[in-house]
């Protein structure tokens, strides 16, 4: 061992045993001196002569201990834990300053820590499986932008067979499966993947076995279907029964054999969903009845596809395979000559992307707000640290002369800085300390508003803490500390403190270079505020113009109930008078003023288009909806022409259609549109019966699309799921229990009826709007807060300093309105310089909120400006009372004090 | 002082002499030294250095202690608590391997030195 580390290893030690050694060593010095007595004793002396000799030979005991001590002693320590005690007890004395230090920071550590949670568990972390940085995301792409779309059956068994430089290839797509209870029919949470799944994973199963290729034939393996269920689904479903294995169950009315459970430590290859079941895609037929997505061909996209590299295969040879197999795939996909000579001359190729944190939808929606948001709370800590150290700086411009009254008894420089840095670092660590306590509650409200609540689309992002998570809170808690420490560093370089104790607060000289620094500190705070409530006025504005948007309906009070009517025995005619029937008995429910049916509810990101032509050969793309009679009039749309459904527009009475403002104007510019017709691609004539006003039906933030309407008994679709539109007076919750009532008297195999309120529907479909502007307000309002404390506080320090000056000045006939002024226009220049500088910012870095903003410019002058008064007024009212104070000074007082 | 390299002039006193201070790295070498031969307490390497430099070289007490705390605290000694020659409870220190091999390196520091010192002095 280095004789250094022992060294400190021997101090360090020496600490938990000071007693022990102190009467050692006691012990060891009386040896000593007993046998120095003995020896002189033998060389003759007398007894008295001898101790005495030996006593004076020796000394006085105690200045050999002391001696002894201070090579033990860890003099580093023990100073340390001194000024660790003291800056306690210092910051205790002004429980206000450290309370608000202590909270600002704890604010801004707490949003930077829980939104990196949030970033970490949706775009870092990797898939919880062996050697996950081989796995890849299989891609498509058109003349080398990748294609948004999801894979083909064709397309996916053409590559499932590539094993020259993949392990495995596999594919899955998120699925609602209605599984048979005691009660009728429940819908569950589940995945269908494909043979190579489960291997490609590398998953020890809890219970039984996974899915293997032999399960996903056609038709199943020769026992049937099987399934794979969740460790939760079996603790909830089948009570966490020893023998699951081989028991049944019924999914879409047919029976599916359970061959495993999945521990819960892995979920799938998309982090954000929890499936319960899963099972193989070649199951679809049944599942999804009555579509066949499988047998879809180049028709159906609905696979995501990924796979595991073979070890040691970089990314580059993987494209270069995929490349070479491209054009063989497309040729043998059996799709139309037409479309695969047209993606031929898009160069179409298949591609692999890294996959080692699995693939979710909401990274692609959620990636650009999380970094924003991110960026935010960094502005705000950043605003929390500038605000502290300037409030320290304050601070300890009123102690100077405390610290030169040390220095001049006998403290060091250094030492003195150690003390103040104690006390800086002190708040950092409690205040981080906080924010990090606090972190995992805002990472659940935020992921809660992210998620948009329980919709269809809700995902489940695991915040859980993990290294990446710990690593990043300390890198904070660094960050923050040094910045904050900076105070310190800053006093120290601050001029001979000795000077201050001659001149005490008399000391007058303006050290240019003394007064810049804490005036940077506030200014850049300034400036950093405006640019957060900027950011925020202009989330505002967009959210609001948002939802001023006509959306040419009224959602208020109307809700949706969603019937699965897809596994029931009914079709046709006699489906349809189960529709009429619950019509007839939701509209006897309580409150209930209209009642209708809708196959797409609008601005649920699903959607149903088709491409039309007048007679005169006008060919339209429109977006299109079945809809029950009475529908126009329950959303409140308005009827321009014509008439609207009625239940006797049936399949047999000639097909009708009903367009928007939009598509009418599209087909026919001229003339009367009701009772002319359009004909679809099977050259089916429609007859339009009305038009009626455009209706956001995709997107709020796009104008409305050309649309058009057909009665329900006409959908194309075989047994059809339509959903209730329920226009309804007061509260809506005792529709759930009727609803379920009622489907359970007149569907009994159909799960409960799903209720979701139109307003829920058009809040998620902006709710990354929504949450932007939230939080860009909660943040403003933050960063004015923390602003006007540290104008405020820095003010009076100075004022408290000056009060001396301040009273002669009084005292020498100066207007208090003066004094004042003279206060209150310290801060103004502040204010003055950081709102410009602020504003320059600003504007260059609102573009990046464009993609987020509606109908609102990023250089808006009113918004701007707006944002400017807000916090020029809260900066002066923060200004205003130490200067009113100031001029409050009693002179005599002031003087006398000193 | 610079760097504490010299002692105090009291450190070491040679007895009978009056010539002035020795290095300091000196007393701790001569303490390696003494308990190369075997454990013993702080008395016992007095007397030794005393006796074997012919009376010449006399430890004092108040530069002794420290000295044999510094090395232990460095790891060079290694302190037990023993029974002395006269049956009594003292402190034995004793020499480890870190203490041998800086004994070795202090001797022929202590040799280049010496000799050194001795052309110096030699040369007319």
């Amino acid at each position: 061992m280095l004789p250094a580390i022992s060294a400190f290893l021997g101090r360090f030690s020496s600490l938990f045993r000071k007693r022990r050694m102190e009467s050692e060593m006691s012990e060891e010095l009386a040896f000593h001196r007993d046998r120095l007595r003995e020896k002189y004793l033998q060389e003759g002396m007398s007894a008295s002569e001898a101790e005495r000799a030996a006593r004076v030979r020796f000394g006085d005991a105690q200045r050999w201990r002391e001696r002894l001590r201070e090579i033990w002693s860890f003099r580093l320590l023990e100073e340390l834990m001194r000024d660790v005690r003291f800056s306690l007890r210092l910051l205790w004395k002004s429980p206000g300053f450290t309370a608000v230090a202590m909270a600002t920071l704890a604010l801004g550590v707490s949003a930077n820590t829980a939104v990196f949670a949030l970033i970490d568990s949706l775009l870092l972390r990797p898939l919880p499986i062996p050697a996950a940085h081989e796995m890849v995301v299989l891609t498509m792409l058109e003349d080398g932008s990748r294609s948004p779309t999801s894979f083909c059956t064709p397309f996916f068994r053409s590559l499932e067979g590539q094993s020259d430089v993949f392990q495995n290839v596999f594919a899955f797509v998120n699925d609602t499966l209605q599984v048979r209870a005691d009660s009728g029919n429940v819908n569950v949470h589940g995945v269908m993947v494909s043979g190579q799944y489960f291997a490609a994973m590398q998953v020890k199963p809890l219970l039984g076995r996974y899915l293997t290729p032999a399960d996903d034939k056609e038709g199943g393996s020769p026992s049937g279907f099987a399934i794979v269920i969740s460790e939760q689904f079996w603790k909830n479903w089948f009570d966490g029964a020893p023998d699951v294995v081989g028991r049944k169950l019924t999914i879409a009315n047919v029976p599916f054999t359970v061959v495993g459970v999945i521990p819960k430590s892995f979920m799938g290859a998309d982090p954000t969903q929890q499936p319960q079941i899963y099972a193989p895609i070649s199951a679809d037929p049944i599942i999804d009845a009555p579509r066949d997505h499988l047998h879809g061909g180049t028709h159906a996209w609905w696979l995501t596809a990924m796979a595991r590299l073979k070890p040691g295969i970089e990314l580059d040879k993987a494209n270069a395979a995929l490349q070479s197999v491209s054009a063989s795939v497309l040729h043998e996909s059996g799709g139309e000559p037409e479309w695969i000579k047209d993606e031929e001359m898009h160069h179409f190729r298949f591609g692999a992307e890294s996959g080692s944190n699995g693939f979710a939808y909401v990274r692609s929606v959620f990636r650009k707000p999380l970094l924003t948001m991110f960026a935010m709370c960094g502005g705000l800590l950043l605003l929390a640290c500038l605000n502290l150290a300037s409030l320290l700086l304050a601070r300890g411009a009123v102690r100077e002369r405390e610290l030169a009254t040390r220095r001049a008894l006998g403290a060091t420089r250094a030492r003195l800085v150690r003390q103040l840095m104690i006390e800086s670092l002190l708040l950092a660590g409690l205040g981080t300390g906080l924010g990090v306590a606090f972190a995992p509650m805002v990472s659940h409200a935020l992921s809660a508003l992210l998620s948009g609540g329980n919709g269809p689309d809700s995902m489940v992002l695991d915040a859980s803490a993990d290294w990446r998570l710990y690593s990043f809170a300390a890198s904070v808690a660094l960050i923050a500390s040094v910045l904050i420490g900076l105070v310190p560093a800053l006093r120290a370089t601050d001029g001979d403190l000795n000077e201050q104790i001659k001149n005490g607060q008399h000391a007058q000289q303006k050290h240019a270079r003394a007064k810049l620094i804490p005036r940077l500190l506030m200014i850049s705070q300034v400036a950093l505020a405006l640019i957060l409530v900027s950011g925020a006025a202009l989330l505002a504005t967009s959210l609001v113009r948002l939802y001023r948007t006509g959306l040419g309906f009224d959602p208020h009070g109307v809700v949706n109930i969603a019937f699965s009517m897809d596994k029931q025995q009914l079709d046709g005619d006699p489906l349809i008078e189960i529709y009429r029937q619950i019509e007839e008995g939701l509209k006897t429910a309580p409150g209930v003023k209209e009642v209708s049916f809708q196959s797409i509810v609008p601005l649920s990101h699903r959607n149903w288009n088709g491409t039309y032509t007048t007679p005169g050969g006008t060919r339209q793309l429109i977006w299109l909806n079945s809809v029950g009679p009475e529908y126009f009039h329950t959303m409140r749309i308005p009827v321009e022409q014509g008439r609207t459904f009625t239940w006797n527009d049936t399949k047999t009475s000639g097909m009708k259609i009903i367009l928007n403002r939009s598509a009418a104007k599209r087909f026919f510019p001229t003339g009367d549109v009701v009772g002319r017709q359009i004909l679809d691609r099977d050259k089916t004539v429609y007859e339009v019966v009305a038009v009626v006003g455009d209706v956001k039906y995709r997107d709020v933030r796009g104008p409305a699309t050309p649309a058009g309407y057909v009665p329900i008994q006409q959908d194309p679709q075989k047994k059809p799921s339509f959903n209730a539109v329920v226009r309804v007076d007061g509260p809506w919750a005792p529709l759930v229990p009727f609803s379920r009532e009622l489907a359970a008297r007149l569907a009994p195999s159909i799960p409960a009826p799903v209720i979701r309120p139109m307003d829920d529907v058009v809040d998620t479909s902006i709710s990354t709007e929504r949450m932007m502007a939230l939080l860009g307000l909660f943040f403003a309002g933050c960063s004015l807060l923390v602003t006007a404390i540290g104008l405020y506080g820095t003010l009076s320090y100075t004022t408290a300093r000056r009060a001396n000056e301040i009273g002669i000045r009084i005292a020498l006939g100066a207007q208090r309105l003066r004094v004042t002024m003279m206060v209150f226009r310290e801060n103004a220049v502040v204010v003055a310089i950081g709102t410009g500088s602020g504003l320059a910012v600003a504007v260059a870095l609102s573009t990046m909120l464009t993609s987020f903003l509606y109908e609102t410019s990023t250089r808006d002058p009113w918004i701007l400006m707006a944002a400017t008064l807000t916090l020029v007024g809260v900066a002066s009212a923060a200004s205003i009372l130490p200067a009113l104070r100031a001029s409050w000074i009693d002179p005599m007082q002031a003087i006398r004090s000193e | 002082m610079p760097g504490g390299l010299f002692s105090s002039p009291k450190m070491i006193r040679e007895e009978n002499t009056d010539s002035g201070s020795l290095l300091q790295g000196t007393l701790e070498m001569l303490v390696l030294k003494a308990l190369a031969r075997g454990p013993q307490h702080g008395y016992a390497v007095a007397e030794w250095i005393h006796q074997v430099s012919h009376q010449l070289l006399k430890v004092e007490e108040g530069a002794l202690y420290p000295a044999l705390h510094r090395l232990e605290l460095r790891g060079f000694l290694k302190a037990e608590w023993g029974v002395s020659e006269n049956n009594r409870r003292a402190k034995f220190y004793r020499l480890t391997a870190e203490g041998t091999k800086r004994l070795d390196s202090e001797s022929q520091r202590w040799a280049r030195l010496s000799a050194a010192v001795a052309f110096v002095m030699q040369s007319s």
